[in-house]
This record gives C-alpha cells, sequence and structure tokens, in this order.
C-alpha cells in the first residue's frame, strides 16, 4: 500500500507540474495569440519602420551569426583538437561573456569604440561604433560563447575510430574531412547555426545601446511595448520573432535524436605539432584579450575621474551609482535568482525524474512542455506575460519575475537533469519496489546522491541567468520590483555610462561568486562522496 | 518451503500479444530455467512473476495464496538483473544491508547479515568498495547478496551472466547452485544460452514466440525426447552446433 500511496503523490505532482505549464506557458502564449488576431496586421507591414526593421534584423543576425559560429568553431577546434597549454584558464576566460547581459556587451563597445571611446582615441577612428557593425560586433561578442560551448561538446565527443581506420586505409586528408569530419559536423552546426541566429536575432540589448538609428525589431516591440503600450502590434512583433525560435528548436529536436545514437567509442588522439599548437595559442591569446578588454573597462569606468580624458582614481561613480539604489536593486535581483534557483531546480528536477523514470501518459506532454521555452524568446514570454496576468493579483510583485524566469531558463536545467536521470541504471525503481523501498525514499537516499552535481549546475544556471536577463523582465517589473540588470539601459539612457558600468560590474561579480561557490561545492561533494557520479 | 502456481497469464502490448495464457509450476527449492530467443516475452514473463507488471489476466499462486495483486515487495521474491542495478552511490555493505535497515524487524541485526553475505559471495574484503571500484562479476554477486538480505523464498534472475566474460560466467555458475543449495531458495532463471541452462537447472521451461511454452522437463528429458520440431531446432540444433565445433579443433 505504501508503494501506491507514494505513487500518487507522482502522479499529483505530474498533474500539478502540468497545471504549472498551463498557467505559466500555454494560457499566456495563446492570450498573446488572440491579441494578434486584433491587430490590424497589413497596416503594421505597410510601416516603413517596421519594414527596415524586419530587414536589418534579418541582416544584422546573418551576419553576426555567421562570424559568431565561424570564431565558435575556431576556438572549439583550439581547445578540443590541439595541445595547447593552459586550456583551463582560456575556458574560463571565453565563458566570461556568459556571465553580463547582452546590454553589457553594447555598452563595452561603447566605452571603448563610442564617440568618445577609449580605442576610438587612440587609433584615431571616427564615426564611432554606432550602427549595423556596433550591433553585428556586440551580437557576436554575445553569442558566441554559447556556440563555443555546444560546438566544443560536439568535438570533445567525436569518435576518433573512423579517423584511424582511415589512416590504416591510407585516405588523404582532404578525403578525410569530407567523408568524416564533414557528416559528422554538418548536424551539430546547422543546429548551433540556427540557435545563434535565434539568440542574436530576439536580443534587444545590443541594439539598444550601439544600434543607434539602425533598430532592429525587437528594439522597435520594446518602443512600442513600453514607450506607447502598443500591445496588440507588440504581439504582432512577438510572433514574428517567435518564427526563427520555433524553427530552431524543431532543428535542435531532430538534431537531438540523431546525436543520441552517436556515442563515442574511442577519444580523440591528438598528434604532436609545434606550429599548429602556437597557432592556437595567438588564437585563444587574441580572443581572450577581446573578451576580457570590455570587461576591464567596467571596472576603469566605475573609478576613473572622467573617462577617458581623466583616468585618475575615484569612488565617486561607485558611491553615486549606490547612491542612486543600485544597491537595493542588486538585492532584487539577488533575491529573484535565489528563488528562480530554488524553485527551478525543484520543478525541473521533479519534470525529469517523472518524464526519464516513471512511465505514465502524460510524461510526453510534460516533456514538450518543459522543452518549449527554447522556442520562446524572451521578450515574447515577457509580452505574453504583461498581457496575461495583468490586473491579477500576482502582477507587480517580485512572484512573475520569478515565475516569468523559471519559464525562461526551464530547458536547459531540465535537459541536464533528463541526462543525467536517463544515464542513471534503468532498474533503480524496480529493484527498489522488490525490496520494500518506496519511489521517495530511493529519489532521496539513491537518486538525489548519484545526481547533486547536476542539481547544483542546475541552480547556478537559473541564477546567473536570472540575475543578467532583460528580456524577460523588461515589460514586467516596476520601481519596487525592478531587478538590477534594468539599470543598465537606465543608466545609459541617462548618459551615466559609470554608473551603467558599475552595474554590469557589480553582476559580473555576482555571477562569478556564485560559479565559485558551485564548483566549491561540486568538489566537496566529489571528496564527500568518494565516488565516480554520473554527471 | 513454498511452490509457485502460474495460471493462464497473457500480456499484450497495444496489439502485440507478448504472452497468451502462459501456465506452469515451480518446485520448493528447485532451479528453473526459463529458455527461449529474445523477444519471445521471458523477461516480461519474470516482471508479472514479481510484481513490476501486471498481467492482462490469469493468476500466480505461492505457497496457497493468490499473490497476484500484491506488491512486489509482499511476494517473497526477489530479482537480480543483467545489468546488476546496484546503489552507485552506496558501498558494497550499505547496498546488501540498505533494505534491511529499513524494516524494522530486521534492522537489529542488518550488519551483521550482511557481513555474513558478503563472506557467502567471497566479498568480505570489498565491503567498503563502492560498485564503481568492483568488476562486472563482483557486481553480480552484490547484487546477490541484496537480493538474499531480506530472505526471499523465490529468486528470479534476469538473463544475469550476458554482460560477464566466459571465464566469470563459468565460476559464478558454480557459485549460483552453491547458495541456492545454502539458501534454500528456489530459482527462475532467465536465459537464450542453451549450456546455461543444461548445465544448471533442474528443469527447463523452453519458450517459444507468444510465451508459448514448448516444452517443460529436467534437461535428461529434453535431450532424449524433445516435444516438438522448435525444441529440436532450438536447443538441441544449437547445442549440437557447439559440440561439433569443439570436436573439430579437438581433432585438429
Amino acid at each position: 500500500m505504501r508503494l501506491r500511496r507514494n505513487d500518487n503523490t507522482l502522479n499529483i505532482t505530474a498533474l500539478l507540474l502540468g497545471s504549472f505549464f498551463l498557467v505559466a506557458v500555454i494560457l499566456p502564449l495563446l492570450r498573446m495569440f488572440a491579441a494578434c488576431l486584433r491587430a490590424d496586421v497589413g497596416k503594421i507591414f505597410i510601416n516603413p519602420v517596421v519594414r527596415v526593421g524586419i530587414a536589418n534584423s534579418v541582416c544584422v543576425a546573418l551576419c553576426a551569426t555567421g562570424l559568431a559560429v565561424a570564431l565558435a568553431m575556431l576556438l572549439a577546434w583550439c581547445i578540443q583538437r590541439t595541445n595547447v597549454s593552459g586550456k583551463g584558464m582560456f575556458q574560463i576566460l571565453l565563458m566570461l561573456p556568459m556571465l553580463v547581459p547582452s546590454i553589457s556587451h553594447g555598452m563595452g563597445l561603447v566605452i571603448l569604440f563610442g564617440a568618445n571611446g577609449r580605442l576610438t582615441n587612440l587609433l584615431g577612428l571616427s564615426g564611432g561604433i554606432y550602427g549595423f557593425w556596433g550591433i553585428v560586433l556586440g551580437s557576436v561578442m554575445y553569442a558566441f560563447p554559447v556556440a563555443y560551448l555546444m560546438l566544443a561538446d560536439v568535438l570533445q565527443y567525436e569518435d576518433y575510430t573512423p579517423y584511424e581506420a582511415a589512416a590504416v586505409l591510407g585516405l588523404p586528408k582532404r578525403n578525410i574531412f569530407c567523408a568524416i569530419t564533414l557528416p559528422y559536423l554538418r548536424k551539430p552546426l546547422i543546429n548551433v547555426t540556427f540557435a545563434t541566429f535565434t539568440m542574436i536575432i530576439t536580443d534587444y540589448g545590443v541594439p539598444l545601446m550601439v544600434g543607434g538609428r539602425y533598430k532592429t525589431l525587437p528594439v522597435i516591440m520594446y518602443e512600442e511595448v513600453i514607450g506607447r503600450l502598443d500591445f496588440e502590434q507588440g504581439s504582432v512583433f512577438a510572433l514574428l520573432l517567435l518564427l526563427p525560435a520555433l524553427a530552431a528548436f524543431l532543428i535542435d529536436m531532430l538534431c537531438r535524436t540523431y546525436a543520441g545514437i552517436n556515442f563515442a567509442s574511442r577519444s580523440f588522439c591528438i598528434k604532436q605539432s609545434v606550429f599548429r599548437d602556437s597557432l592556437a595559442m595567438g588564437i585563444l591569446a587574441v580572443v581572450s584579450a577581446a573578451v576580457v578588454y570590455p570587461l576591464l573597462s567596467f571596472v576603469q569606468l566605475s573609478v576613473a575621474s572622467r573617462y577617458p580624458k581623466d583616468m585618475s582614481f575615484t569612488l565617486r561613480n561607485i558611491i553615486s551609482t549606490i547612491d542612486k539604489g543600485a544597491l537595493s536593486y542588486l538585492a532584487n535581483s539577488v533575491m529573484i535568482a535565489l528563488a528562480v534557483g530554488a524553485i527551478g531546480m525543484t520543478a525541473a528536477f521533479l519534470c525529469a525524474y517523472l518524464t526519464v523514470r516513471l512511465p505514465f501518459r502524460g510524461a510526453r506532454f510534460l516533456h514538450l512542455m518543459a522543452i518549449i521555452s527554447l522556442a520562446v524568446p524572451g521578450i515574447v514570454l515577457g509580452l505574453a506575460y504583461v498581457m496575461f496576468f495583468k490586473g491579477s493579483f500576482i502582477y507587480g510583485t517580485m512572484a512573475v519575475l520569478v515565475l516569468v524566469n523559471i519559464i525562461h531558463f526551464f530547458s536547459s536545467p531540465y535537459l541536464m537533469m533528463y541526462n543525467s536521470l536517463g544515464k542513471l541504471n534503468p532498474n533503480l525503481e524496480a529493484v527498489g519496489a522488490t525490496l520494500g523501498i518506496s519511489r521517495l525514499r530511493m529519489i532521496k537516499d539513491v537518486i538525489l546522491p548519484q545526481v547533486s552535481g547536476t542539481l547544483l549546475e542546475m541552480f547556478a544556471y537559473f541564477f546567473v541567468n536570472s540575475m543578467m536577463t532583460i528580456s524577460a523582465v523588461a515589460f514586467l517589473a516596476n520601481a519596487r520590483t525592478k531587478p538590477v540588470s534594468l539599470m543598465i539601459n537606465q543608466f545609459e539612457a541617462q548618459t551615466l555610462l559609470e554608473a551603467a558600468a558599475f552595474v554590469s560590474l557589480l553582476i559580473l561579480i555576482v555571477n562569478l561568486a556564485m560559479k565559485c561557490v558551485i564548483y566549491l561545492l561540486k568538489k566537496l561533494l566529489q571528496i564527500g562522496n568518494g565516488r565516480n557520479s554520473y554527471e | 518451503m513454498e511452490s509457485l502456481i502460474v495460471s493462464g497469464i497473457s500480456k499484450s502490448f497495444g496489439s502485440q500479444k507478448i504472452l497468451a495464457n502462459v501456465s506452469f509450476q515451480v518446485q520448493p527449492g528447485e532451479f528453473l530455467s526459463i529458455l527461449g530467443p529474445s523477444g519471445c516475452g521471458k523477461t516480461t514473463l519474470l516482471r508479472i512473476l514479481i510484481g513490476l507488471l501486471p498481467a492482462d489476466s490469469g493468476s500466480i499462486t505461492l505457497d496457497g495464496a493468490d499473490i497476484t495483486q500484491q506488491p512486489p515487495d509482499k511476494r517473497s521474491m526477489g530479482i537480480v538483473f543483467q545489468n546488476y542495478a546496484l546503489f552507485e552511490n552506496m558501498t558494497v555493505l550499505r547496498n546488501v544491508e540498505y533494505a534491511m535497515r529499513l524494516r524494522a524487524e530486521l534492522k537489529a541485526g542488518a550488519r551483521q547479515r550482511a557481513m555474513q553475505l558478503l563472506a557467502q559471495v567471497g566479498l568480505s574484503e570489498h565491503a567498503k568498495k563502492y560498485p564503481a571500484q568492483l568488476s562486472g562479476g563482483q557486481m553480480q554477486r552484490v547484487a546477490i547478496a541484496r537480493t538474499l538480505a531480506l530472505r526471499p523464498a523465490i529468486i528470479l534472475l534476469d538473463e544475469p551472466m550476458s554482460a560477464l566474460d566466459v571465464a566469470t560466467r563459468l565460476a559464478l555458475r558454480a557459485e549460483l547452485k552453491r547458495i541456492q543449495q545454502h539458501s534454500g531458495a528456489t530459482m527462475i532463471y532467465i536465459t537464450h544460452d542453451q549450456e546455461e541452462a543444461f548445465a544448471m537447472s533442474d528443469r527447463i521451461m523452453v519458450m517459444g514466440a507468444g510465451g508459448k511454452i514448448h516444452q517443460l522437463a529436467a534437461p535428461a528429458e529434453i535431450l532424449r525426447t524433445p516435444a516438438d520440431d522448435y525444441v529440436r531446432a532450438f536447443v538441441l540444433d544449437n547445442l549440437q552446433i557447439k559440440i561439433d565445433s569443439l570436436l573439430k579443433y579437438a581433432v585438429k
């Protein structure tokens, strides 16, 4: 009977999660689609501003995606296919851009290449970075680490056996590349390209900061909703932005199926080559410097008396930013991020446990709901939430910000846990049932200890992304609940670049600290368990 | 000692009939092998016997009591899987004693009994190791010790040696028989390996497609009088091929 009671508990959990997704994903999106039907679509598309905005978005996204994926591929090759020293350090440096909001990348460019930027003056450039190339550069900085992570992962698990077979058969290098490497990379590359394109075309942080008069669709949408409160027109733009995201989502699904049947049987053997390693070292050093320099410029800007003319040290900027409420907004952000981390991690674990380890009718529906946020850009989700929750008790509170962040970032942590649980022995629960160990006790004593590392990674993912998101919360926050990331935009609009830089720095420091804490906790767990984990 | 009576068990997955009216009886202390090709329904039958899967129809009786609707932990049965299913985060000792510690009546002597069982399967010196530090054969011994901990009347073994090398399989065969004699438990052993079934069993149940039982008899009887062409082809011809191969190399 105890077993049945536990199964009932899990059935109720599945029902609750299903209802949660219904209220937090399906109904808000339906509400937004309904608003689209009321909008005068013909009039919207006749508007030259909109048409130019769409064309700008596509041009910028195509160009930035090409550059970001090429750069990511080059870096993944440097890390995974060479014997370059200091790989660990380079990997950390390449990940740093993922710890600050996209708007900060735009700001980094303004600080260095703006009309009065450090490098503009140093190199005697004119005109500034604003416009097409500014957005492209900022978007590359913002998107390449994600593309790099995905490609490095693909290269890391490539099976070396076909290369050995080709060497035995004496195939020329060109043929090896065409016959083995390209077919292996084809689908992951398509997947990465679409994911990067979606990331860039739906982002409004970079174009808002460095776009100038070159307006992209998300910026126009932002102005429509925030400036003119035209939700119907905004929802049409949101629907447009959903299209590439939906395409990326479907392609990701197809590529995942393909990747699932490819497992490495032998890790890659890297031959000695001083020239190749030197080249890789050069590439990694240049890119790392390009990544770190804008971040260092935040420090410089925060403590410079009058950037860039007077670089003498002062705390005046920091004190003035704090006086403007930066710390209380930071506290808002940390509270939201902690709540998103804790609730999101728990919900994603339960959801993954139910879909992976409990055969029940609703598992497929729950899985679809859990990964659907991959297809919904933050700005679209934010707008859907405004339209659906406006007037409800949750609107205008921290809770709605926590909710939107949980949904916005749900898919990746869910998939992390989905993979970890999938690797555990499929008969554990069956053994537990025959030994009279309840399902809940099995989860507590057997399952959770084996996926504790993944749980920590999930928490960190939710936390870090909630700390720096702008798109999902821009429409929902008010003066009382505003997270600190939104201050960057506000300070920049008031031409308070020093304050905006200090806020970016605060976010970077908090996120770095969280990453360090998670790293230490994982180390402690490994020492404590003294075992090989599945993660 | 308890006898197991399986009557008219049927099971379908969608439109696919896996088991059709399967009936047989197992005597107390017997070593019964269920021998059949992959996909004939052996594992489905095993999961129904232990209560991990409900049957569409039929009944299971243990020592006169109908256990068809009982949950797995109330059937006095234990199961050993091919892939061990050990608790990777627990030591070998903890794996064996864990279930006992959760039962009030067994909690007090759990540690002592776990050590006894580890001695019985020859793993005393590995008690503090984690499963990942053991070989396949050692992991399977831990799984057997864990199953024995709750003193089940019947132990079900789902192709427990399929993932092991030949030398380990031979050693484990002898050990399994010794454990059975020592514990007195009934064992139902699933395999698709004819040689394994003939080497270990008191009786063999030859299963074919749709869970059809072609013959249930002692090994010698199956060899002497195969029930039909299926038994002759699946069991005897396969054994003959192995013997022929061995003879060919012996002559060379």
